[in-house]
């Protein structure tokens, strides 16, 4: 896996980032309670299901199950595939996917192609590639427009322009398709959105979309949008495109229904999407393709808590839920995914190693998954890597063997504690301040007992 | 029961008035308490970071201050502490000794609602508080349901003070977000952090609780500084002190 063009050298560590998201504070409060809306509606959808929690553990056994046979559940998927008229092809990472895309459509010359949300080209930077081989790409998801026209990537795996503010599309809608000047009404701008789609539908000499899941016994990929955009491409070229990671196979028409019962209930709290599409196969006189892509992923199969993170079935549910993720924004973690997911797929593409630390452990994003993605154990674990590696933080890297050491010996602990206690209780909070780094610049510094507890519990209880 | 206290160091250090509370409640409810020598800290801000060899040494010595002392349970006033010292003992000892220390831990309002529940407060406790229910005693020990989760909910921390007399619980609005203290990423996530605390904070004194009352000293003394930074009318308590004032 490649990192994200946000990421590279020099790029500054997510706590950096973060602090300048957190700078202009009306935004985050806006940021957050955006994304809160999303998480309440995915609780009011969860809550109308009885069943909801063995939902999440059939989602969970069978996407363990899946993994755990891959070769061949995805051998039997070809194969179906075949018989029903498909192409197949296999790529090991970004490079060969976007070398095979390239050849499909340089055959047909294609000129023009539209495309469906697709975290997984964007995970290959497939449109930068396209492009630069004379392909004009147009995403077609209105969020996906947005940030295309804005030249950004998403910021958000299921809601992709959530950092913008409806004032912001209304300008870059002016600027790029004609809008009025100062228009903000999103009825207005998701209109000129649709017209302006239109025309590029009609006139896309092909269509690739992304899978969110492919059903082995079937041959068969599963594609859900809320727009008909994925729909209203893959029906009107005659050339179709499907991406998908190893990891979106399913056995069957039955484990996919399981899935599609939390999918958009956990992203927006829709007890469905609104068409959730099944293509088996190339129109008359078409061409269907699917291409099958590692990238990086059966690495991750090999450590037994990491291979956990492909039962994600990218509903984005851990990113609204996500306290660091809302206020820090889907910018601030180096990598295409953010979010614990994010953190989860990317630590190790993370050439800052801060993402791993982006995160409180609170959990909030392991009980809110629908398949029980185990992501604090996983970002817990992705630290140790890190720390194994001798990726530590800058920070980290020079205190932790002290804090080891000191919290080790009683002796230093006790002198050094009483040191401190007697200078919080005696020192102007002014003259501390500098010295007391992240704590003290946005919190009062704690009010300091005169002793510690052993020493009341050794005098009053006589030990 | 006789019972070894387990005193993390942030409780030793900056908050003895948690630990003094622990004490004196358990002793009113009838418990002989003891505090076995040589406790430092759980092992918890280096595993955290990934720096499990750094940890070792202190989780042992931690470890063997329990190891072969007499009682009946060791209980502990710090949900995420206690957690972390369960999960570390389990990382560097694997022995049947250690195993023995950590089937004896509760967390305090766990040893109060499953192990020796209170029969009977003897004085009111006439405010109004507003309960944080910090991450890891909710979604690592189940003190209480998290709001993630669907189905029957239940709540030991709430079932145990509200057999209090006069005392009106209340919840801060999104009630079990994390409150932003992370143990390390206070410090190195300090925006963000910070961002959460003054959230958690406002969110408890909308609530016109007198206090905000938690099961996490370490969350507290996060919230009690960006209260009174933001000059919040509400103050932290422990749950210790609260049943302690009861008793």
């Amino acid at each position: 896996m490649s990192t994200n063009h946000t990421s590279g050298a020099g790029s500054a560590v997510h706590a950096k980032k973060a602090e300048i998201f957190c700078k202009d504070e009306a935004r985050v409060d806006w940021h957050s309670k955006a994304l809160w809306m999303l998480r309440e509606k995915r609780d009011r959808a969860a809550s109308s299901i009885p069943e909801w929690e063995q939902l999440r553990e059939l989602g969970s056994q069978l996407k363990l199950h899946t993994l755990t046979h891959l070769d061949q559940y995805l051998e039997e998927f070809e194969k179906n595939c075949l018989a029903n008229g498909i192409q197949v092809h296999w790529a090991k990472d970004g490079i060969e996917h976007n070398q095979i895309v390239h050849k499909i459509l340089a055959d047909k010359q294609v000129k023009k192609l539209v495309k469906s949300k697709s975290m997984l080209t964007e995970e290959c930077h497939l449109n930068p590639y396209l492009e630069s081989h004379g392909i004009e790409v147009i995403d077609t998801d209105l969020g996906e427009r947005i940030i295309q026209l804005a030249e950004q990537p998403p910021s958000h795996i299921v809601v992709p322009a959530i950092h913008m503010k409806k004032e912001e599309v209304g300008e870059l809608f002016h600027d790029k398709l004609g809008t009025k000047a100062g228009a903000a009404d999103p009825l207005y701008l998701t209109r000129a959105a649709r017209a302006h789609l239109r025309e590029k539908f009609l006139s896309a000499d092909a269509a690739m979309t992304g899978v969110n899941m492919a059903i082995a016994d079937k041959g068969t990929v599963v594609v859900c949008t809320n727009e008909g955009n994925a729909d209203m491409g893959a029906n009107l070229p005659k050339l179709q495109l499907h991406s998908m990671g190893i990891d979106k196979i399913v056995p069957d028409l039955d484990s996919a229904a399981v899935i599609l019962r939390t999918l958009a209930r956990n992203a927006t709290g829709q007890p469905v999407t609104t068409y959730s599409s099944f293509y088996r196969g190339p129109q008359t006189d078409g061409e269907m393709h699917i291409i099958i892509v590692d990238n990086g992923r059966t690495d991750m199969l090999q450590d037994k808590i990491l291979a956990e993170s492909l039962k994600c079935i990218r509903c984005g549910g851990c990113l609204n839920t996500c306290p660091v993720y809302r206020r820090s924004g889907g910018y601030s973690y180096n990598y295409t995914i953010p979010g614990p997911i994010g953190i989860a797929v990317g630590a190790q593409n993370d050439d800052t190693n801060s993402i791993p630390w982006a995160c409180t452990l609170c959990g909030s994003c392991s009980y809110v998954c629908p398949t029980k993605v185990p992501l604090d154990k996983i970002i817990h674990h992705h630290r140790r890597l890190k720390a194994k590696a001798g990726k530590l933080p800058y920070g980290k890297r020079s205190y932790m063997p002290l804090v080891g050491n000191f919290m080790a010996s009683e002796t230093m602990l006790n002198c050094s504690m009483s040191v401190a206690r007697t200078a919080l209780r005696i020192l102007p909070g002014a003259m501390l301040k500098p010295f007391s780094g992240a704590w003290g610049k946005y919190r009062e510094l704690p009010i300091a007992p005169k002793s510690s507890f052993e020493t009341w519990f050794n005098k009053n209880r006589g030990q | 029961m006789k019972i070894a206290l387990f005193i993390p160091c942030l409780v030793n250090q900056m908050m003895p008035h948690v630990g003094i509370a622990t004490v004196e409640l358990l002793e009113k409810l009838g418990h002989q308490v003891i505090l076995p020598k040589g406790q430092t800290c759980c092992g918890q801000p280096m595993t955290n970071s990934g720096c499990f060899d750094e940890a070792k040494k202190t989780t042992l010595k931690l470890l063997n201050a329990f190891k072969g002392v007499e009682c009946d349970a060791i209980v502990c006033p710090a949900a995420s502490c206690l957690v972390a010292a369960k999960e570390n003992f389990h990382e560097f000892d694997t022995s049947p000794e250690a195993q023995a220390v950590i089937d004896k831990l509760y967390e305090l309002t766990e040893f109060l609602h499953d192990v020796a529940p209170i029969k009977a407060f003897n004085k009111p406790f006439n405010h109004k508080i507003s309960l944080q229910l910090s991450c890891h005693g909710i979604r690592m020990l189940d003190l209480a349901t998290p709001s993630e989760q669907m189905g029957p909910r239940t709540n030991k921390v709430e079932a145990v003070l509200k057999a209090i007399p006069s005392i009106e619980i209340v919840y801060p609005g999104r009630y079990d977000e994390c409150c932003g203290f992370g143990g390390t990423f206070a410090v190195d996530e300090g925006a963000v952090s910070a961002k959460m605390g003054k959230d958690k904070a406002q969110a408890h004194a909308e609530t016109g609780a007198k206090y905000a009352v938690g099961f996490d000293p370490s969350c507290l003394l996060h919230l009690d500084g960006m209260m009174r930074r933001q000059k919040l009318p509400i103050e932290t308590l422990h749950i210790a002190q609260v049943i302690n004032a009861a008793l």
